[in-house]
């Protein structure tokens, strides 16, 4: 696996999405092309069914492109296999989701140190400490023993993105994050992604909060499966 | 610890009242197979063990003079012969209260250097003095009896004589003594004069000093040494070769024990199902999970292993309960098993195998079972799993056949939903379907087997249509005494009949029996009767009963039958003379040793006992035990009154009496394994439905948020269980019968020399629709009534 970090860290080329359906092939993305570069912070927007999730999908290497390549970090993503995919994802990309989806038996410090433990990141010993630090760059430290349903969703979501950077990814991605969340705690989520991108981390995050697009300098508008307003560099 | 390994603790334990009847369902199948195998492993053994150590003899011969010392000493010399010895075998009677019963009285040569069927000295004299006898330990009970007591015996020839029992012994080859409800005494030659009875020594036994457990070498032998007899001019009239090594019960033992073993496996593979039903709903539940797993860094290995650890605790846990509890009970076992056998039990030890295989079972069966949903539920695409909802959006079209069935106009609403939904996880519907398929159909086979137990004891009674069976010394004229019986008050009849024991005669070749020692097990005898009869009564299978007084006809019982078929003739042999017999008829007859029923004219012509009789069979009006203990009494005086002396008198609740006692331990054990299997059953019920309600309350928000009050849900979700309730009985039902008709036929055979009839028991089959209906209806209401009592919005919201 190519392991050199380029200045271009994720590039899609003529990248197809079908899906089969009763009435025919559905085209979820149509020939996109676009290029991130480290350090950036992405949003996607779009309306419903547009394929903002379909585009993340395929960035994170949970669906695959119909045609096309995907090229993360020097990486032909399109190209692994279900197994290796898992591995790499666990590694260079974190998610975010839009429902937290902590795994609920475990307490907010096991579900950080999980990712760690799936992809034998880091010595074990210094696992909980890593966890322990990503809490307190999250501000949820004192938290850090409780299980998931004992959290407001602020504090899930924030323990949500210290999982996404448990073994220091350089990429992520985060689905509708404050969906589910009141106006002043996802000001406070966004200002998070906004501090990890300028620590070098590259975030792209789908969002329909039209009130906090000051955060974003790079935005890609997606419309029946196609980038319609990019400026991001392509 | 791995944080992946905490995460299967806390889900263990989180769900801790579903997971422990996880745990109940499997244990209960290693415990069966535990008690089950750790009993039989030691019985096995013991059984083994027991009879040979009392040197069975490989044969024995019954000759027709009294044998000599010299002659015994001969016999020794013959090349292939390591042992002989000779013996003899009364049957008498001794007084308990006021009632004889049967007494096999054992005639010894040499108590000190006894050579075969050793008994093994308990307490007491190991010698009897002249005037006492050593009694078997289980004949105490039928004696009513103990060391040192005097027994009143009497003796086909002899006057009744109090005999001291002055000493037991233990003879593992013996049935116990109150299963045959008859004594066993072991006197010496002198003794047996002084009860009146002048016969000498009559029985040669014989140890083979090569291939002792071939009966083809023994029969052989003991041929041979026949012949050599004979020509010493010792006429041998029957070879008795009982299957050499081979306790009297062993194959019955090893035929009931390998049902029992099948249906502990069986408790087992219905728990492995549940676990199946259970892991595919668990992976279902925790298909967003996987999904999330996936995303941050989990493969399909990883998570497999996740799920199969999260087995095998389950398993380890039942593991943990089942196997000490089932070496408990497996002792319970043998115990009874070994009072019914009546065997010393000389190691206690569980062959270590029994672990193994409850180890092995309890972990590989489930494991394979859960196989098929944890592998299909790791390898799910993330996409997949995170995309999933629960339970399946789709809805099959091949499902139409039910839309349309449901669409019926007598339905109501809440019905036709709840036929959908049954419908709806075929895959789920079929394995708690086939849970309770043969959870039910077992248990109601075991009350059915039961039943029809109790029937065929009741059958003795109908088939034997009489009260006492009376055998006389010798042949006795018996007219006026048959007169005066009859005008007995109370007697309905009154018949002369006779016995003997016989063989099928082949060319060349002497009488070869497998009767042991004992005189009952796999014994044949010839019963000459008046024709008609009014007083037996058996099933006829095939061909006809005796018609006619005067033909050389035989009808032979299920167990003489053999390969031989209407229009046959055979030969048979009593008292060295060989007869042929025209077979018109084969009949099924409870209860009975082999047996060729014949007409009473030709056999006493045969005999030379015309006008005399062997037998008598009276029956009462009032076919009470209690009036039957009475009259038989009033009959034994008449006949001591009229100078008959009776060999022994067998009465018909008697009979009935032994062969209950002989399978009584097992016919229970039957209904312990039903009980278990129903438990099993029950708990696959509760748990797959109130697990089909969990994983909908997502759809119960969406039915609640639309207008459904928790009453219409809780119907719907009452009426989906009774649905699959309902069904699985009919094909529970189904199932019970083919399982009753071959295990009636097993045991049957065992018990009554003839298969069960099929008895359908009413009580097994409304026990089943009760507790299936009450089960079901409370296995959904619990979790019904927890998904009502979340708010609609936390339900939208449940995962």
């Amino acid at each position: 696996m190519h392991t050199e970090q380029p200045k271009r860290l994720i590039e899609l080329s003529h990248v197809t999405k079908s899906f089969p359906s009763v009435s025919g092939n559905f085209q979820a993305l149509k020939n996109v092309s676009l290029k991130i570069e480290k350090g950036q912070l992405v949003a996607v927007t779009g309306k419903s069914g547009s394929g903002k999730s379909t585009l993340l999908n395929i960035i994170a290497g949970i669906d695959k492109p119909t045609e096309g390549q995907v090229t993360i970090n020097g990486v032909r993503v399109d190209k692994l296999s279900e197994s290796e995919l898992a591995t790499w994802r666990g590694k260079n990309i974190g998610v975010v989701f839009q429902f937290f989806q902590l795994l609920p038996t475990l307490t907010v410090i096991e579900n950080i140190m999980l990712p760690m433990d799936f992809c034998n990141r880091y010595p074990k010993n210094e696992r909980r400490a890593r966890a322990l630090a990503l809490l307190e760059q999250v501000n949820i430290k004192e938290q850090a023993d409780k299980l998931p349903s004992a959290l407001s969703g602020g504090q899930q979501q924030r323990a949500a993105i210290a999982r996404a950077l448990a073994n220091d990814p350089p990429v992520i991605i985060a689905d509708e994050p404050t969906g589910n969340l009141d106006s002043q705690t996802s000001a406070a989520i966004f200002e998070l992604f906004a501090a990890l991108a300028r620590s070098e981390k590259t975030v792209i995050v789908v969002t329909h909060e039209k009130d906090f697009a000051d955060y974003f300098k790079d935005v890609i508008v997606i419309a029946d499966g196609a980038i319609t307003n990019e400026t991001v560099p392509a | 610890m791995k944080t992946r390994y905490i995460k299967v603790i806390r889900d263990l334990t989180s769900d801790y009242s579903k997971n422990i009847m996880l745990i109940v369902a499997i244990a209960l199948g290693v415990f069966g197979i535990g008690a089950i195998l750790g009993g039989y492993s030691v019985i096995k053994r013991e059984m083994t063990g027991n009879y040979l150590s009392t040197t069975p003899a490989s044969a024995t011969l019954e000759l027709e003079k009294e044998i000599s010392k010299g002659l015994v000493d001969s016999v020794r010399k013959i090349p292939g012969i390591k042992e002989a010895e000779r013996h003899a075998t009364v049957t008498a009677r001794m007084k308990v209260g006021d009632k004889w019963f049967p007494l096999l009285l054992f005639v010894i040569d040499d108590f000190k250097e006894k050579r075969t069927n050793k008994p093994h000295p308990l307490s007491g004299e190991t010698e009897p003095s002249p005037g006492s006898m050593l009694a078997e330990r289980t004949a105490l009970i039928v004696m009513n009896a103990k060391e040192g007591d005097d027994l009143l015996v009497k003796t086909p020839h002899g006057d009744p004589m109090k005999i001291k029992l002055s000493g037991t012994v233990h003879d593992p080859g013996l049935a116990p003594a109150w299963q045959e409800q008859a004594g066993y005494g072991y006197i010496s030659l002198e003794t047996l004069h002084a009860l009146g009875e002048m016969q000498g020594f009559d029985q040669l036994r014989i140890l083979v000093s090569e291939q002792p457990y071939s009966r083809d070498h023994i029969m052989e032998q003991a041929q041979v040494v026949a012949r050599q007899l004979e020509r010493a001019g010792y006429a041998v009239h029957e070879i008795q070769v009982p299957s050499p090594g081979k306790h009297p019960h062993q194959s019955q033992m090893n035929a009931v024990m390998s049902i029992f073993i099948v249906f502990s496996f069986m408790i087992l593979v219905l728990g492995s199902i549940l676990v199946a039903t259970s892991m595919a709903t668990l992976m279902v539940k925790q298909v967003r999970q996987i999904g999330v797993m996936k995303t941050i860094g989990a493969n399909s290995v990883q998570i497999m292993s996740l799920y199969a650890w999260m087995m095998v605790s389950l398993c380890v846990l039942a593991l943990m309960v089942a196997i000490p509890l089932s070496r408990w009970a497996a002792a319970g076992f043998y115990r009874q098993l070994a009072v019914l056998l009546n065997l010393e039990i000389n190691n206690d030890s569980i062959p270590y195998a029994v672990a193994m295989i409850q180890l092995g079972s309890g972990l590989i069966i489930p494991l394979l079972a859960a196989a098929v949903p944890v592998i299909r539920g790791s390898r799910i695409s993330v996409k997949n799993a995170l995309d999933n909802y629960g339970v399946s959006k789709k809805y099959s079209a091949t499902n139409s056949w039910i839309v349309r069935f449901s669409q019926l106009n007598f339905f109501s609403e809440t019905f036709r939903l709840a036929i959908r939904n049954v419908f709806r996880q075929r895959s789920r519907l079929v394995m708690t379907l086939g849970l309770l398929a043969a959870g039910g159909a077992m248990f109601m086979t075991a009350l059915n087997v039961s039943e029809a137990w109790e029937t065929n004891l009741k059958r003795i009674y109908t088939q034997r249509l009489y009260d006492l069976e009376v055998h006389l010394n010798n042949f006795t004229p018996i007219d006026s005494t048959v007169r005066k019986i009859n005008a007995i008050h109370g007697v309905r009849a009154v018949e002369a009949w006779s016995s003997s024991p016989t063989s099928i005669s082949k060319e060349n070749a002497l009488n070869i029996t497998g009767t042991y020692p004992d005189k009952g097990h796999a014994s044949f005898s010839m019963l000459a009767l008046p024709v008609p009869t009014q007083l037996l009564n058996p099933t006829i299978v095939e061909g006809e009963w005796l018609h006619d007084p005067t033909a050389h006809d035989v009808v032979l019982n299920q167990s003489a039958r053999g390969l031989l078929k209407i229009g046959d003739e055979v030969s048979l042999a009593i008292e060295e003379k060989v007869s042929t017999w025209k077979v018109i008829g084969f009949v099924e007859d409870v209860g009975s040793h082999a047996t060729a029923y014949v007409s009473l004219q030709p056999f006493s012509t045969l005999t030379n006992t015309t006008g005399q009789a062997e037998m008598l069979r009276i029956s009462y009006l009032d076919r009470s035990k209690e009036n039957a203990m009475r009259k038989n009494v009033e009959i034994e005086k008449l006949l001591e009154k009229e100078n008959i002396t009776i060999s022994s008198t067998v009465p018909v609740w008697l009979l009935r009496n032994a062969i209950a006692a002989h399978m009584k331990v097992l016919v229970n054990s039957l209904l312990a394994m039903a009980l278990l299997m129903a438990l099993v059953g029950t708990i696959g019920l509760v748990s797959t439905m109130s697990m089909s309600v969990l994983e909908r309350t997502r759809e119960i928000g969406v039915m609640r948020a639309i207008g459904a009050t928790p009453a219409k849900i809780r119907n719907l979700i009452v009426w989906e269980g009774l649905l699959i309730g309902t069904i699985s009985i009919f094909l529970a039902f189904a199932l019970s019968v083919v399982l009753s008709a071959y295990l009636g036929r097993v045991i049957g055979d065992m018990a009554f020399r003839t298969p069960l009839s099929l008895t359908l028991s009413a009580f097994a089959l409304t026990t089943w629709i009760a507790t299936i209906f009450v089960v079901a209806y409370v296995a959904v209401l619990l979790p019904a009534r927890r998904a009502n009592r979340i708010s609609t919005r936390e339900a939208l919201a449940y995962e």
